[in-house]
């Protein structure tokens, strides 16, 4: 790739004085310095982003424009499901069997993607307890939230200016002993 | 409908970066430093470089207690509670003017009614006053939140109370949805007399599908037929005319959807 760069701002250089030459040949350790400062940055290129996994994802899950997945809230219309989010929740309350545990209390989120056909893949999961601190829920729970949300079907594409786009979306369970209580957002 | 909530509340969402003279009017130069440089950040919040921004303004100044609200956002709107319950505590534990804020989103985003009800009174405690600030988009005082999580938590007698006196005081102004939510609380303590009179204060205010349906469920446990049919047709016409409680994060506490109208 570097050669690549050298042999075009050499043709390029046989348009322009070896003043302006020198100068762009200065610019190179530059551009790479740029390049690594954001590889190293702790943050990726926005919050939340989740990257393929090919040990988790599908490999033929579509995106429309996988440089620019956005937020379920970016078109100001919130949660769109085709039934309302009453139609997520009756989903769960016919699907989840609960687990009683008087230990089990807390939120558990899972984040994904619903693409611009309204289809869901890259599923992430996080959880906490009621103190806001990382908590490995029963394996019962989270693996039965996680499948009932991979089967949720009624995602409806998003559209901003008559386009529809990718965007990352998440749903919080409130458990309160094994129990899911509520369903966020 | 929608769309006006939105736009109206909208000076007091963007509202929160600090008047930086302040910090310097009190010679705190490295919090008028950190101010200044994150004065107007041309990056969405989700961004990286929105992050590193506020990271720098941390850097001039460990304890700028904006630039740990402002990283926070991103995070609450993700329902990331992880970093968000980290970077708002830093926030508050620099400046308690934040507390108001905590408060709300424990609510809103995540429902950790016991938290918001924590928050909202250490903020009474130390106020000493009912102006004790809004929920962030400025729809819901705080004590109608303290209300509304109490009433959450089953104890709807107390949220009746925290309401009817906040109410009674004549300087209140009624918010978007306060007659409402109070009707909700008496109609499931099955008092529907006062929790007709509450929605037809809320019809005055703001005419709501769901304002609509509880007047239409009163109607049927009454056996006013005709009355019932009617309110019933109201209240689905404004759902299809987007008349309905709307927030493009979260659901308002309270609401009632399409499906669950009809089928009444």
């Amino acid at each position: 790739m570097f050669k690549v760069v050298l042999i075009m701002l050499q043709k390029f250089a046989t348009h322009v004085s070896s003043f302006k030459f020198n100068y762009l040949l200065a610019l190179i350790p530059l551009m790479g310095y740029c390049q690594t400062e954001k590889q190293n940055s702790k943050y990726l290129k926005s919050v939340g982003d989740i990257a393929f996994d090919s040990l988790m994802d599908r490999r033929d899950f579509f995106l429309c424009n996988e440089k620019d997945i956005m937020q379920y809230h970016n078109n100001s219309r919130g949660l769109e499901y085709r039934g309302e989010k009453l139609a997520i929740i009756e989903s769960f309350e016919k699907k989840y069997v609960p687990i009683p545990d008087s230990s089990q209390n807390g939120l558990i989120r899972v984040r994904f993607v619903v693409n611009c056909k309204g289809q869901t893949d890259r599923f992430r999961i996080i959880a906490m307890d009621e103190d806001y601190q990382t908590k490995k829920f029963d394996e019962r729970i989270t693996q039965q939230i996680l499948d009932i949300c991979k089967s949720l079907d009624g995602w409806l594409p998003k559209k901003k200016e008559d386009k529809e786009f990718d965007y990352y979306q998440y749903l919080i369970f409130k458990i309160q002993s094994g129990q899911i209580t509520e369903i966020l957002p | 409908m929608k769309w006006i909530i939105f736009i109206f509340f909208l000076p007091i969402c963007v509202a929160g970066q600090p008047n930086c003279n302040v910090f310097l009017y009190n010679k705190d130069t490295a919090q008028y430093n950190a101010c200044k440089s994150v004065e107007s950040v041309p990056y969405y919040q989700y961004t990286r470089n929105y992050q590193e921004k506020f990271d720098k303004a941390l850097e001039i100044c460990p304890y700028f207690a904006f630039a740990y609200s402002a990283k926070s956002t991103a995070y609450l709107k993700s329902g990331d509670f992880l970093t968000w319950k980290y970077l708002i505590d830093k926030a508050v534990q620099f400046d308690s003017i934040y507390l108001d804020y905590r408060a709300w989103c424990r609510y809103q985003f995540f429902r950790d009614y016991k938290g918001a009800i924590a928050d909202i009174e250490l903020l009474e405690r130390r106020k000493k006053t009912k102006e004790i600030g809004y929920s962030a988009g400025g729809e819901y005082h705080l004590l109608v939140a303290k209300a509304m999580c109490y009433s959450a938590l089953n104890q709807k007698n107390k949220a009746i109370e925290i309401l009817e006196d906040l109410f009674s005081d004549s300087t209140y102004q009624a918010g978007l949805f306060d007659y409402y939510q109070l009707a909700v609380s008496y109609f499931q303590i099955k008092d529907y007399d006062k929790a007709w009179k509450y929605c037809l204060e809320q019809s005055k205010v703001n005419n709501l599908a769901e304002n609509k349906y509880y007047m239409a469920r009163i109607s049927k446990i009454k056996g006013n037929t005709q009355e019932y049919l009617s309110l019933k047709e109201e209240s689905i016409l404004l759902y299809k005319k987007e008349k309905y409680m709307f927030d493009p994060y979260t659901e308002h506490f309270n609401k009632v959807y399409l499906d669950t109208i009809e089928k009444l």
